[in-house]
């Protein structure tokens, strides 16, 4: 069926490198006179993803990874970087070459309830893409229409009915008929089938994996959890607060992860046989504002193989947790805008508001044995947010405990085979490598 | 499947889309034409009426396109203005000679084929002019019971239609219109409104035919006219102009007063009795519907298109255009309604736009331009959150013109709430009107032309004597239109809304299992 409309020549350039996407960013807001500070969606991200090739993009929500996808597509105007697609720069484009570009890459939503226009027809959805591109003729398209419902699954009769008469997995099924009606070569697969009973998700990636083999597409497939994206995936990437952690082969990615991220990402699934690293590492807290970003390494607010100062070797793993979470009450206290009336209380000196700063430093080195050297720094920093500066008891806290993960964004590191790529600073020689400090620390708690 | 079957059903699927509707219904014309001659039928016997009406609106179009256009050429040359007013003259007599030969055609229920207006040639009858000999009032009752009945089966008829066009030519079985008309037909408080609304606009139309007597009769020009009664002191019919028998029939207070359905010494038979004028409340009344209807009507069109399109550009724009749409809205919002209508009447008071609709024309505009700040803030919520929804999305990838999204993809989840809205706020638009012809001085549509609040206005100081008839009835035709409009309103929205259905039905279920 079609074979009319496949493009043999493509064939032969399998593997070659269809979007070239350097240093990314899309930020939200700022620039305008009310907001201080822009959302960093996608803060800075490079990378390729080659022609017939599915890439996944796994992260938690809120990371960047949709507005990354909706992006490649142009559902969303990117703040800088470049995105080369087939050699040409699309964020430039507008006007009838955008237009005529769309064609080539679709998207498929991740909500099917949503993501299909309940007052038109099944037959009418999918035929209103090569309606707007005045695509052949009248009768050509209503063909292709009917192609399409048997090519992902569904009968020629559906062409009259409404989605509302549909399960969630037919409505996918017209979702993805409408993405490919236009012949494009890439389709952004946004959480294909997170919404979808776990019966149904097989038979769609089934779908999905045959209809790529059947018009070569190229896939862009994102996840929240590295579990779906095994068996559909020839690369993963994975993004934590709109930066790439970590991309490599997917089996790579399994086998041999190298970012503390993505091990502990990896970690959370359950494993069939018990491994020397299936330690279940389990993140403290959550992912910081993608407003106000760490300045060094995004996740280091949460990092397991965080690296330490130099100078506070002796201090021990549950005394270090400890800071780390402190310093993360006093990050969030700092970015609470104080009232005029405190404000005015801060400067008679009577100040009260944050008094409680001492049940939290209670509550969290009460049963340790803290060294002196921590402990007049902590009680310091709690003096100042008592006074109501925790601004400046961040500062404190920064200046002395900052290792090289607050310090400085680490480098895209190279590791292993397969352009196997990792950012972290532990892939630096002066550091002590990823594995060993995880199995340390994970180890001892 | 074997392949022939699917061929055939390929064929019979796509054949049946490219067939335009035209060709459908040649195909099986029968439904359609039964339809087509029933509906023929029932414009024929009341051509006269609606060939009025139309051709009276080209009129006043005509006149108004000219005067604008007298204004335009008036600022180029002084004498080609001289021109243009020829010709507005010319067309408007051309017309009025045209509205007046549609007037003079016989409708089946009109007052010529069935007469209420006659007079006894002795103490006790027999009644001569009246329809078969009966009295006035039944030839009256006669008259409006069928002309109610006769428009109520147009509306059946025209809906009639809608459901041949469903079960005979469209294309899919079932559309989500098929469950609001369905969710509608159980809703008795939201038919109310219907039937409400139907019967003003009957009103509306049939006006003329409704009352005992006519407007131009009656109220207008009521010493051109006269009539003929049998005086009862001379024991012989005399003549008397209308305007004499009025001022004999004033209804002020327990001196002298006409009620509801009683006859004055006029032969003339009242069913909602005499204004303190001595003209005949229920014509009086029947004239007020038509302006009534007419600038609700225009105003809470305009308004509605306004916010129609504004909310719609709010939302899939957003950001700065939002607000600027925002801005102006709370502007216009923060003059106060009644203020800006009487700054209006006074500088238009002489002007041709002023004019237009005896000042009802431009009431409309202020009452439009006034009321879509509120249908826009309405709406605008919901209309944000359609623009959330992921199939805007998809068009906006696949390229699709913003045009042609907000058209298709957006503005079919909003309309259901631009009804409800208009509809509830058509009965503020009302009551304003009413309220401004109530207040008088060169407000609200200009007298004589009949306007609802001006009823009221005048029964109210005899509202504690005999006479309460002439405020009461008024006001009650007001009240009981706002609150068929707003019954409309809650029709519509259960209609479009089957969620908060379905919720309380599981809230009933929830409370029964408990
Ligand atoms: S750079 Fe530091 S904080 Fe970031 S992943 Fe590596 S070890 Fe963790």
């Amino acid at each position: 069926m079609n074979s009319g409309i496949e493009q043999p020549e493509q064939t032969a350039q399998l593997g070659e490198t269809l979007i070239e996407v350097e240093n990314l960013k899309k930020h939200y807001g700022g620039g305008g006179m009310f907001e201080s500070s822009s959302v960093k969606a996608v803060d800075g991200v490079s990378f390729s993803i080659q022609r017939g090739e599915t890439l996944g993009l796994v992260g938690e929500s809120g990371c960047g990874k949709s507005t990354l996808g909706r992006t490649l597509v142009r559902l969303e105007e990117a703040t800088e970087g470049t995105i080369s697609f087939d050699g040409t720069d699309i964020t430039t484009l507008s006007g009838d070459e955008l237009k005529t570009w769309r064609r080539n890459a679709q998207m498929v939503f991740q909500d099917p309830e949503s993501s299909l226009n309940d007052r038109m027809t099944v037959g009418e959805i999918i035929r209103e893409p090569l309606d707007a591109h005045d695509w052949k003729t009248k009768t050509e398209r209503q063909e292709r229409v009917l192609d399409l419902l048997t090519s992902v699954g569904l009968r020629e009769e559906h062409y009259y009915r409404y989605p509302h008469q549909f399960s969630g997995g037919q409505r996918q099924r017209v979702g993805i008929a409408r993405a490919l009606a236009l012949e494009p070569e890439f389709l952004v697969l946004d959480e294909p089938v997170s919404a979808l009973d776990v019966s149904v998700q097989a038979k769609i990636i089934t779908l999905l994996e045959d209809l790529q083999e059947e018009f070569d597409l190229t896939y862009l497939f994102i996840a929240h959890d590295l579990a779906v994206v095994r068996h559909i995936c020839d690369r993963v990437a994975v993004m934590y607060l709109g930066k790439m952690m970590e991309i490599s082969d997917t089996e790579a990615v399994y086998a041999d992860a190298h970012n503390p991220y993505t091990r502990s990402l990896l970690s959370a699934i359950p494993h069939p046989d018990p491994s020397t690293s299936s330690h279940r590492i389990t993140l403290p807290g959550t992912p910081p504002s993608p407003r106000d970003p760490p300045t060094g390494c995004q996740f280091s607010t949460r990092c397991p193989a965080k690296i330490r100062p130099e100078g506070y070797k002796h201090v021990d793993e549950a005394v270090w947790d400890a800071i780390e979470r402190f310093r993360e009450v006093v990050r969030e206290r700092s970015r609470m805008s104080l009232s005029t009336v405190d404000r005015l209380k801060r400067q008679l000196g009577s100040f009260s508001a944050y008094d409680d700063i001492d049940e939290t430093v209670t509550d969290l080195f009460g049963d340790l044995d803290v060294p002196t050297d921590v402990s007049e720094h902590i009680e310091t920093a709690a003096g100042l947010v008592k006074e109501g500066r925790p601004a400046d008891a961040r500062d404190h806290l920064n200046d002395t405990f900052n290792g090289a993960c607050d310090l400085k964004r680490p480098d895209f590191h190279p590791v292993g085979e397969h352009n196997h790529m990792s950012y972290c600073h532990r892939h630096e020689s002066d550091y002590e490598d990823v594995t060993p400090v995880i199995t340390r620390r994970t180890s001892d708690s | 499947m074997s392949d022939t079957t699917a061929t055939t059903t390929r064929e019979e699927l796509t054949g049946f889309e490219r067939v335009p509707l035209r060709t459908r219904i040649v195909e099986s014309p029968r439904p359609f034409l039964q339809w087509l001659a029933g509906l023929f039928a029932l414009v024929a016997v009341e051509f006269g009426t609606y060939a009025t009406l139309a051709f009276a609106m080209v009129e006043r179009a005509f006149v108004g396109v000219t005067a604008l256009v007298e204004l335009l050429v008036g600022a180029v040359s002084g004498s080609a203005t001289s021109t243009v007013l020829d010709i507005q003259a010319a067309g408007s007599t051309f017309l009025t000679g045209l509205t007046e030969w549609a007037g003079s055609l016989p409708t089946l229920f009109g007052r010529e084929t069935i007469p209420n207006q006659g007079y006894m040639l002795g103490p006790n009858g027999p009644w001569k002019g009246t329809f078969l000999g009966l009295e006035p009032a039944l030839a009256w009752a006669l008259r409006l019971t069928l002309i109610v009945v006769y428009a109520l089966f147009v509306s059946y008829w025209l809906f009639r239609g809608w459901k041949i066009y469903r079960d005979h030519y469209r294309q899919a079985d079932w559309t989500p219109t098929d469950d609001m008309v369905g969710r509608l037909r159980g809703h008795r408080w939201g038919q109310f409104g219907i039937l409400v609304l139907l019967l003003y606009l009957s009103m509306a139309i049939f006006g003329p035919a409704l009352g005992p007597t006519t407007v131009e009769q009656n109220i207008q020009s009521s010493y051109s006219h006269e009539i003929k009664y049998y005086d009862t002191e001379a024991e012989s019919v005399e003549t008397v102009f209308v305007g004499e028998a009025n001022f004999n029939s004033k209804s002020k207070g327990s001196g002298e007063n006409v009620g509801p359905m009683t006859y004055d010494n006029y032969d003339r038979f009242h069913p909602f009795g005499t204004l303190s004028n001595g003209r005949d409340l229920f014509t009086f009344l029947m004239g007020g519907a038509r302006i009534t209807m007419i600038v609700a009507g225009m105003a809470i069109g305009i308004a509605t298109l306004i916010a129609a399109i504004l909310s719609m550009v709010s939302a899939y724009y957003a950001g700065s255009i939002d607000l600027g749409i925002l801005t102006t809205a709370d502007g216009i919002v923060s003059v106060p309604r009644l203020i800006l209508l009487i700054m209006v009447s006074a500088v238009f008071a002489n002007h041709w736009l002023g004019n237009i609709l005896d000042g009802g024309f431009i009431l409309a505009l202020v009452f439009a331009f006034t009321t879509w700040p509120l249908l826009w803030r309405a709406v605008r919520g919901p209309a944000l959150q359609v623009a959330q929804e992921e199939w805007v999305d998809a068009a906006r990838s696949f390229g699709q013109r913003p045009r042609t999204i907000m058209r298709k993809h957006m503005l079919p989840y909003i309309v259901g709430y631009l009804l409800v809205y208009a509809s509830m706020t058509t009965g503020g638009i009302i009551i304003s009107l009413s309220a401004l012809s109530f207040l008088g001085n060169g407000l609200g549509i200009s007298a004589p032309t009949p306007a609802w609040g001006r009823a009221v206005s005048l029964g109210q100081s005899y509202v504690a004597t005999s006479s309460w008839h002439i405020s009461l009835l008024s006001g009650l035709v007001i009240v009981v239109l706002v609150t068929g409009l707003n019954a409309l309103g809650d029709g519509i929205r259960d209609a479009i809304d089957p969620e908060t259905e379905s919720a309380e039905a599981e809230e009933a279920a929830a409370g029964g299992g408990a």
